[in-house]
C-alpha cells in the first residue's frame, strides 16, 4: 500500500473516468465521468434505476466495470482494491450488520477489518461520540432506525477514510434523526472529510452539497453547484414547465429527468 | 452527539493486517453462532435427540425392538451424521443465504478484508462447532450405552467428524451457490435434509431391499455412517467402509467445486 500521506498529494480524492457498467445486454452506467474534491460534499442525484447505485458499486470495487477507471486518492480500485478500500468509508443503503452483534462488537469488528487494534475504551469513546454511549451492549436489531444510521456512519468513518460514500443516508429517518445525521455529516466535512452521497431529497442536496451531479439512464446530465445548476437551467423550457414560483433544485431535477414515476 | 473525532487519512493508510482481520471476523462469527438458538438446536439438540430416540435401551423400555444391526457404534454414527447434516445443510446454508440477502456480505466486502477470509472464518467456526458437537455426542453416547472406546477410536471419530463436517459444508456451499434467494436455499436445505436422511436410514435398515441399500451406501448420509461405523469397529473394516470414505471425499470435492464456482456474493 502506498504510504504517502494524503495531504502530500495533489488532485481529487476521487476520479471516475468514462465509467461503463453493463449487466448482460443492459447498460446501467454509460460513460460517467466525475470527480470529488478534497473537503467537499458531492451529491449524486437521479431517479430510481438511473445508475447511482451501480456507479457507487463500481467506486467501491464491488463490480468490475466494462470500461473506464476509478481512482481513490490516486489509487486505481481495479489494480489495488485493498489499498483503495482502506481509504474509503462506506455507508450502504441497507442497515447491513449482523443483528446478533452488539454496537460495541460491531465497532470492534470493523475496526479490526481496517487493521485498527482499538482498546475497549477507545471503542467505547467512539460510540459515545455519536451519542450511543448508553447503548454499548445493545444488539443491532434492538436499535431504532436513527440509531442504526448513526452507528452505520460511525463504522464508515472508524478508520478515518479519505473519502466517505453515503448511499441515501437519511432514507426512512424521522425529521429529528435526519437533522442529527446531517449535523454529523457536516461536522465530518468541517473536519476536512470528502463525501460523495446519493439522496432523493432535493432540499437536503441543495442545502448541504457543495456540488451536485444529475444522472439519468446511466448518463451524467449535468454537474455544478446547486445555485449554479439553478442559474444555468432556470430558463430551460422543461424546467420552466414544472416550476411553481422560485426555481429550486427539485424543479431543475424534475425538468431534466422527467415527471414520470420510475420503479 | 457531535463529539466524533475525524482526521481524514490518518488511519486509513495503514497496511492491512491479515491476522487481525481474520481474528476480528472469527470472533464476530463465533459470537453470532453462539447467540443463535437455531444453531444450538441444529448443532447440539438434533443429534442428542437422535441419540436418545435411537437408543436401544429406550426402545426396549417402550416395548419395541431395535432394528437389526443398530449397534452402539451405528447409533452414535447416526446421531453424529444427522447433527453434521442439520448444522450444515439447514443451518450454514440458510445463514449464508440470509446474510447475502440482507447485505451483511456486501458490507464486509467494501472493507479491505479479503473475500477468502470472510468465507474461511465462517467455515472455521462451523468446523469448530462440529468438533464440539462430536465430543458431546460421543461422550453422551458412551454413557447411555455403557460403552467405552479406545483413545484411537475417539481420535478417529474426531477425524471423521471433521471430514463429514467438510462434506456437508461443501454440499451446503453448493446449495447456496446454485440458489440465489434465501427462501429457496432454506427450502432446498429442508428437502435435501429429509431426502438424505430417509435414503440413508431406510437404505441402512435394509427394509427396502439390497438395491436401495447399495444406493444408500453412496448417499452422503449412508456413506458417512459407514465411515463412522468403520472407525468405531476397526476390526471389521471392509469395502463398505472404504466406499463410504471414497464417497465422502467425492462429495467434498464436487460440493466445494460447485460452491466456489457458482457462489455469488449478491442475492440478485
Amino acid at each position: 500500500m502506498d504510504p504517502t500521506p494524503t495531504n502530500a498529494r495533489t488532485g481529487n480524492v476521487l476520479a471516475v473516468s468514462e465509467l461503463v457498467v453493463s449487466y448482460g445486454a443492459g447498460t446501467a452506467v454509460d460513460g460517467v465521468s466525475l470527480d470529488v474534491r478534497r473537503g467537499e460534499i458531492f451529491g449524486l442525484l437521479g431517479p430510481n434505476g438511473a445508475g447511482k447505485t451501480s456507479t457507487l458499486s463500481a467506486i467501491e470495487g464491488l463490480l468490475t466495470p466494462h470500461s473506464g477507471s476509478v481512482t481513490v486518492d490516486n489509487i486505481d480500485i481495479q489494480k489495488n482494491p485493498t489499498g483503495a478500500r482502506a481509504r474509503l468509508g462506506v455507508q450502504l443503503q441497507a442497515s447491513s450488520f449482523q443483528s446478533e452483534l452488539t454496537i460495541e462488537e460491531i465497532a470492534r469488528l470493523f475496526a479490526g477489518l481496517y487493521s485498527l487494534d482499538l482498546t475497549k475504551e477507545q471503542v467505547a469513546a467512539r460510540i459515545r461520540g455519536i451519542g450511543l454511549g448508553d447503548e454499548l451492549g445493545k444488539r443491532f436489531k434492538s436499535l431504532s432506525g436513527g440509531q442504526q444510521q448513526r452507528l452505520s456512519l460511525l463504522i464508515a468513518v472508524i478508520h478515518e477514510p479519505v473519502l466517505l460514500l453515503l448511499d441515501e443516508p437519511t432514507s426512512g429517518l424521522d425529521p429529528q434523526s435526519r437533522r442529527q445525521l446531517w449535523t454529523l455529516i457536516e461536522k465530518l466535512r468541517a473536519d476536512g472529510g470528502s463525501i460523495l452521497l446519493t439522496t432523493h431529497s432535493m432540499e437536503e442536496a441543495q442545502s448541504v452539497c457543495d456540488r451536485v451531479a444529475i444522472i439519468d439512464h446511466g448518463k451524467l446530465i449535468t454537474v455544478d453547484t446547486p445555485t449554479g445548476l439553478i442559474a444555468r437551467h432556470r430558463a430551460d423550457p422543461r424546467v420552466v414547465k414544472v416550476t411553481h414560483g422560485e426555481v429550486t433544485l427539485e424543479d431543475v431535477f424534475i425538468g431534466l429527468t422527467g415527471s414520470e414515476i420510475r420503479d | 452527539m457531535t463529539d466524533m473525532t475525524y482526521t481524514p487519512s490518518a488511519a486509513s493508510t495503514v497496511s492491512p493486517r491479515i491476522g487481525l482481520i481474520f481474528r476480528s471476523l472469527s470472533r464476530a462469527d463465533f459470537t453470532v453462532l453462539l447467540r443463535s438458538s437455531r444453531t444450538l438446536l441444529l448443532n447440539i439438540a438434533v443429534p442428542i435427540l437422535y441419540l436418545v430416540i435411537t437408543d436401544l435401551h429406550t426402545l426396549l423400555r417402550l416395548g419395541g425392538n431395535s432394528p437389526a444391526g443398530w449397534t452402539t457404534g451405528f447409533t452414535i454414527s447416526l446421531a453424529l451424521t444427522v447433527g453434521l447434516m442439520s448444522a450444515s445443510v439447514m443451518g450454514y446454508a440458510g445463514t449464508i443465504a440470509q446474510d447475502r440477502a440482507t447485505g451483511v456480505f456486501q458490507r464486509l466486502r467494501v472493507t479491505p478484508a479479503p473475500t477468502w477470509a470472510i468465507m474461511t472464518s465462517r467455515l472455521l467456526v462451523q468446523i469448530v462447532v462440529a468438533f464440539v458437537m462430536t465430543v458431546i455426542v460421543v461422550v453422551l453416547g458412551s454413557i447411555i450405552h455403557s460403552s467405552l472406546f479406545s483413545v484411537g477410536q475417539y481420535l478417529l471419530v474426531a477425524c471423521v467428524s471433521l471430514t463429514g463436517g467438510a462434506m456437508f459444508l461443501a454440499i451446503a456451499q453448493a446449495i447456496a451457490g446454485l440458489i440465489r434467494s434465501a427462501a429457496g436455499v432454506n427450502a432446498a436445505g429442508r428437502v435435501l435434509f429429509i431426502v438424505f436422511l430417509l435414503l440413508g436410514l431406510l437404505g441402512a435398515s435394509g427394509i427396502l431391499g439390497d438395491a436401495v441399500q447399495d444406493i444408500s451406501d453412496w448417499t452422503p448420509v449412508g456413506a458417512l455412517i459407514n465411515v463412522y461405523s468403520g472407525v468405531l469397529d476397526t476390526a471389521h473394516w471392509d469395502w463398505t467402509n472404504t466406499s463410504g470414505l471414497i464417497a465422502t471425499s467425492g462429495y467434498i470435492v464436487i460440493g466445494a467445486f460447485i460452491g466456489i464456482r457458482w457462489f455469488r456474493w449478491e442475492s440478485l
